[in-house]
């Protein structure tokens, strides 16, 4: 189902922009679209707009906060932390994921070798 | 929780700022924009095309603010406020529908909140005293003899107050009328005679001065007033220093000693009373003190907090029979009773009130009826529209959600109308209503009635919205949408329902038309009873002696005599007379009697007439036959031989096959309770209590034998009312200039008064039944003339086939009288049903009166005819070309 399938991506981006938060502290939209990009070495070329779709939903929860702030080349922009329950949700998240990627590991290995 | 709080806290924000969220959201997305456009220019991009990559990466910014508006308001909240808005658009869209709509729902909100404001005054506010449920009135009563509930006399009542446990205070009072003198014009005051006690029984302490305390109930003790504020400030210019002072009452000097405020009335709720004195000063009950024979005071207690009714009454039994053993000559068959005050005030409008409640219910009920029917009507024409949200995605649930919001809408609006017409109808009701009500004064649209109105709307927005929405929610889909929306036939379903609306429509109409028939008809018979005399023509007026002047009975009498001799001698005046008490108009005096010559009376049983006081020319003033012996005259005066005249009915009750002439009987109105009368003659009947009751015995003698210390004059006069009542005012002003005289009445006015609140209920139940007829002719109009217009189609073809023009209009006809006759089916038991609630209103008409059932169903069969006729005919003439080129 197409909604599924979008919420596992969701799912994914809303982890790494939590896991930027934590790596980079307070940072704007733009700066975290940049940094996950560098990170993955421009192999994850992502449409900037769902970022926000994503800080939207994670203020939503509370689990990030956002300020508006001054950027590196003076332009007003809003930048976002982490809040406490933010922290915590990442790690879960983070643990599950990590759970998941090597059973998911493990079952394409097994597969290939059958 | 706390972050749910700052969720929820920000959401409100949100919602209520809607814009702010949006601009600060498109500032962000702007300074992203900014950085990504300077990191292409860096890149070497010119500045342009820099900005349009820019664009590009970011994407499609209206769905990011969607997602963000969506994320932070109150989705619930804004659905509602986005259906209401909806709601509006579509009623304006069809002002005609919304016209109708809450018409309808307006008289039917405005009438129930109408009824209910007098409802709440009359039967649901708490007495305006403290603690009002711990007051009960105390009654005697002598069950063997048939009477219910009396007064009590003064030593008996002292008695009980002595004796008992149960109450922490009783307190006993009478009323009537004095003549206030030393303030400009003699006037007439209500005045309760009280004992002392009164006001801390009610629990209320005076604006001014004190109240009475103990010693001003004893024997000797100066005579002391205590004003009402209305009086206060009426008559004495609400002067603080009134004090102290002493005013005149019946020309003997009382002392002012306090003003109770306007708030406190008793016993009369409806007007203010105007003064209160102690029982003993009062010139009339003062002597009758020490009587213990009397049943004339009435007693009211507070009971102690923590007594149960079973201990109160066991208490009162105990009494009773203590009483009864004391003193068997006064007390012997008497029982004690009581009933909550409330009931004793409120008691014998409650039915009347109940029946217009439910009534007003009924208009309600066919007014909603009417609503759902016009709704579902639109929503058959809308299925289209829903059916096309529905296919965009909107689930059942948000179809509902916002259809009721309509109704709601609708709903309110109906409401607000209502509510504007229940002022306008209470003002109504209080102006028409006859003042002897209860808390007449206490019936205004407060809060209270206001919030009913309220919930009522929106219940019935509940009631009448539900249904179609449901309809609406459940319609097929596909169908629908092939349909091309409202051309085609409509769902069995759907059509069922609205005819069964529209058959109960006639049911219920059929209820409220049957209740008002009878009212109607047991109030016409009440009026062509023949009360036994003739009050065409006849003035009347009240005088009232001072009794500290006039103290002794021959003054009374002399009095009496002088003013009949000067008005008899007036031109066009020559039938005059003086009688107490009036028929109907005034309380009756029942009196016990002994017949010369016949045993005593076993225990318990007795015989008893009414008793009344008149002069000569009273059966010739009232035109009252003789049938057998002789009138008055002027040869019957003290002096001369007793003498008594006998009613038809007493001579048939107590002398059965005798001649009563000449019969000698043994009565008396204090002080000559022993006077042995002989009957000399025998008068036609009168009702004389109420002219819904049939006439019972009665016994006359002569006012000369037998004066007052007041009466009514009676004129029989072709003269106008003003003429005669200004000649009287004249003649009693030329004997003694303080005299006032009040009460002047044409005597049929005054009997008619007895019958107002009869008049009054068959009046509304009348305007109701009236209201639920034209509603329901509207239902089915509405709903023949739809059918008719949604069957053009059909009708065309039927013609263009050769369908002959009356056989249309049969078939259309025949869908109103297949209606009407379930409506009626329906509605004749309902009616019956209904009818039986009714019960004692009606008088001399069977709740099952055959007569108005079928006059009601011919009624109502005929309007529904002229409603399905219109829209019948509108068929018949259907031009085949074009109901075909229709589609």
């Amino acid at each position: 189902m197409a909604g599924d399938k979008s919420d596992i991506l969701q799912g994914t981006l809303d982890l790494m922009v939590l896991k930027t938060l934590e790596s980079m502290g307070p940072l704007h939209g733009y700066g975290i679209a940049r940094r996950i990009e560098q990170i993955s070495e421009e192999v994850l070329q992502i449409n900037q707009g769902t970022i926000y779709a994503s800080l939207v939903r994670l203020m939503h929860r509370g689990w990030i906060s956002g300020a508006w702030g001054t950027s590196d080349n003076n332009r007003k922009a809003k930048f976002y932390s982490l809040t406490r329950a933010g922290r915590k949700q990442l790690h879960t998240e983070a643990e599950n994921w990590e759970r998941i990627s090597a059973v998911i590991g493990r079952v394409l290995r097994s597969a290939e070798r059958g | 929780m706390l972050a749910w709080i700052r969720a929820w806290a920000s959401r409100t924000r949100a919602s209520l700022s809607p814009r702010q969220l949006d601009q600060e959201f498109e500032h962000e997305l702007d300074a992203h924009l900014d950085m990504l456009a300077d990191e292409n220019v860096r890149r070497g991009m010119s500045p342009e095309e820099a900005r349009r990559a820019a664009r590009i990466r970011l994407g499609g910014q209206t769905q990011l603010k969607e997602i963000n508006r969506e994320l932070h308001g109150l989705p619930a909240l804004e659905t509602f406020f986005q259906d209401t808005r909806y709601a509006f658009r579509m009623l304006r869209k069809n002002p005609g529908f919304t016209a109708v709509a809450v018409l309808t729902l307006a008289l039917g909100i405005g009438a129930n909140t109408a009824i209910f404001s007098v409802v709440y005054a009359m039967l649901l506010k708490p007495l305006p005293y403290s603690r009002p449920d711990q007051l009960l009135t105390v009654f005697e009563a002598q069950p063997k003899a048939g009477v219910k509930a009396t007064g009590w006399s003064y030593a008996n009542f002292a008695e009980l107050r002595e004796q008992n446990r149960i109450f922490s205070d009783m307190a006993g009072s009478q009323q009537h009328q004095l003549t206030l003198t030393g303030r400009g014009e003699p006037s007439v005051v209500n005045t309760s005679v009280v004992t002392p006690e009164l006001f801390s029984v009610f629990g209320q302490r005076p604006i001014l001065g004190r109240p009475f305390c103990p010693d001003d109930g004893k024997l000797g003790a100066p005579a002391v007033v205590v004003l009402s504020e209305n009086l206060w400030r009426g008559s004495f210019g609400a002067d603080p220093k009134v004090i102290g002072s002493s005013i005149n009452l019946d020309k003997r000097s009382f002392t002012i000693v306090g003003v109770m405020p306007a708030v406190f009335r008793f016993p009369i709720l409806t007007e203010s009373e105007q003064l209160w004195i102690p029982l003993v000063q009062d010139p009339l009950f003062g002597s009758w003190m020490d009587r213990r024979g009397g049943h004339w005071l009435q007693v009211t207690g507070r009971l102690k907090p923590g007594v149960s009714m079973a201990q109160a009454q066991a208490e009162l039994d105990a009494i009773g029979a203590r009483l009864a053993k004391e003193f068997p000559a006064e007390n012997d068959g008497w029982t004690i009773r009581f009933v909550p005050l409330k009931q004793k005030i409120v008691g014998n409008v409650k039915s009347a009130l109940l029946v217009l409640m439910g009534a007003v219910g009924l208009v309600l009920l066919i007014a909603c009826a009417n609503i759902a029917n016009l709704l579902l009507t639109r929503a058959t024409s809308r299925a289209r529209e829903i059916a096309v949200r529905t296919a965009l995605g909107a689930g059942r649930s948000r179809i509902v959600r916002q259809l009721l919001s309509e109704t709601l809408v609708l709903g309110l609006l109906g409401g607000l109308a209502g509510i504007a017409l229940a002022y306008l109808g209470v003002e109504g009701l209080t102006a028409l209503m006859p003042q002897d009500l209860p808390q007449v004064n206490a019936i205004r649209v407060d809060n209270f009635v206001l919030g009913f109105a309220l919930l009522l709307s929106a219940l019935a927005s509940c009631a009448f919205g539900l249904a179609p929405a449901l309809f609406a929610a459940n319609s097929n889909l596909q169908s629908s949408l092939r349909e091309g929306g409202a051309r085609s036939g409509e769902s069995s379903n759907r059509r069922r329902a609205r005819s069964f609306l529209a058959a109960g429509e006639i049911a219920l109409a059929m209820v409220l038309l049957v209740a008002a028939g009878l009212l109607l008809k047991s109030f016409s018979k009440l009026m062509a009873v023949s009360p036994g005399f003739d009050a065409q023509h006849v003035v009347q007026a009240d005088i009232s002696l001072p009794r500290f002047q006039y103290a002794m009975p021959q003054q009374w009498a002399a009095f009496s005599r002088e003013l009949l001799t000067r008005l008899q001698s007036e031109p066009g005046m020559r039938d005059a007379a003086v009688v107490v008490p009036r028929p109907m108009a005034d309380g009756f005096v029942n009196l016990g009697f002994d017949i010369v010559g016949n045993p005593p009376l076993s225990a318990g049983t007795s015989r008893t007439a009414n008793y009344v006081s008149v002069s000569p020319d009273y059966f010739r003033v009232m035109q009252i036959p003789l049938l057998a012996g002789r009138l008055f005259d002027r040869h019957d005066v003290s002096a001369s031989p007793r003498v008594s005249l006998v009613s038809e009915a007493m001579a048939r009750i107590y002398f059965p096959n005798q001649n009563p002439l000449g019969k000698q009987i043994v009565f008396g109105f204090p002080p000559d309770i022993g006077a042995v009368r002989e009957i000399v003659g025998v008068v036609g009947d009168v009702r004389d209590v109420a002219l819904g009751q049939d006439p019972g015995a009665m016994m006359y003698v002569p006012y000369a034998q037998a004066p007052f210390w007041g009466a009514n004059v009676v004129v029989r006069s072709s003269l106008s009312a003003a003429s005669v009542a200004g000649t009287i005012r004249r003649d009693v002003q030329q004997i003694d200039k303080d005299l006032p005289v009040t009460d002047v009445a044409m005597m049929k006015d005054t009997i008619d008064a007895t019958v107002a609140q009869p008049k009054f209920r068959t009046f509304l139940l009348g305007l109701f039944a009236a209201m639920a007829l034209v509603l329901a002719a509207t239902g089915i109009f509405g709903v023949v003339s739809y059918s008719v217009s949604r069957r053009t189609n059909e009708i065309g073809i039927r013609v263009a086939l050769g369908a002959s023009r009356n056989r249309i209009l049969r078939m259309v006809f025949g869908e109103t009288l297949v209606l009407t006759c379930a409506g009626l089916v329906l509605g004749v038991p309902s009616a019956l049903a209904g009818s039986h609630l009714l019960g004692h209103l009606l008088f001399n008409v069977s709740a099952n009166d055959p007569a108005t059932l079928a006059a009601v169903a011919f009624t109502l069969a005929l309007v529904a005819a002229i409603a399905g006729y219109i829209p019948a005919r509108r068929a018949m003439r259907v031009d085949p070309m074009v109901a075909l080129r229709h589609e």
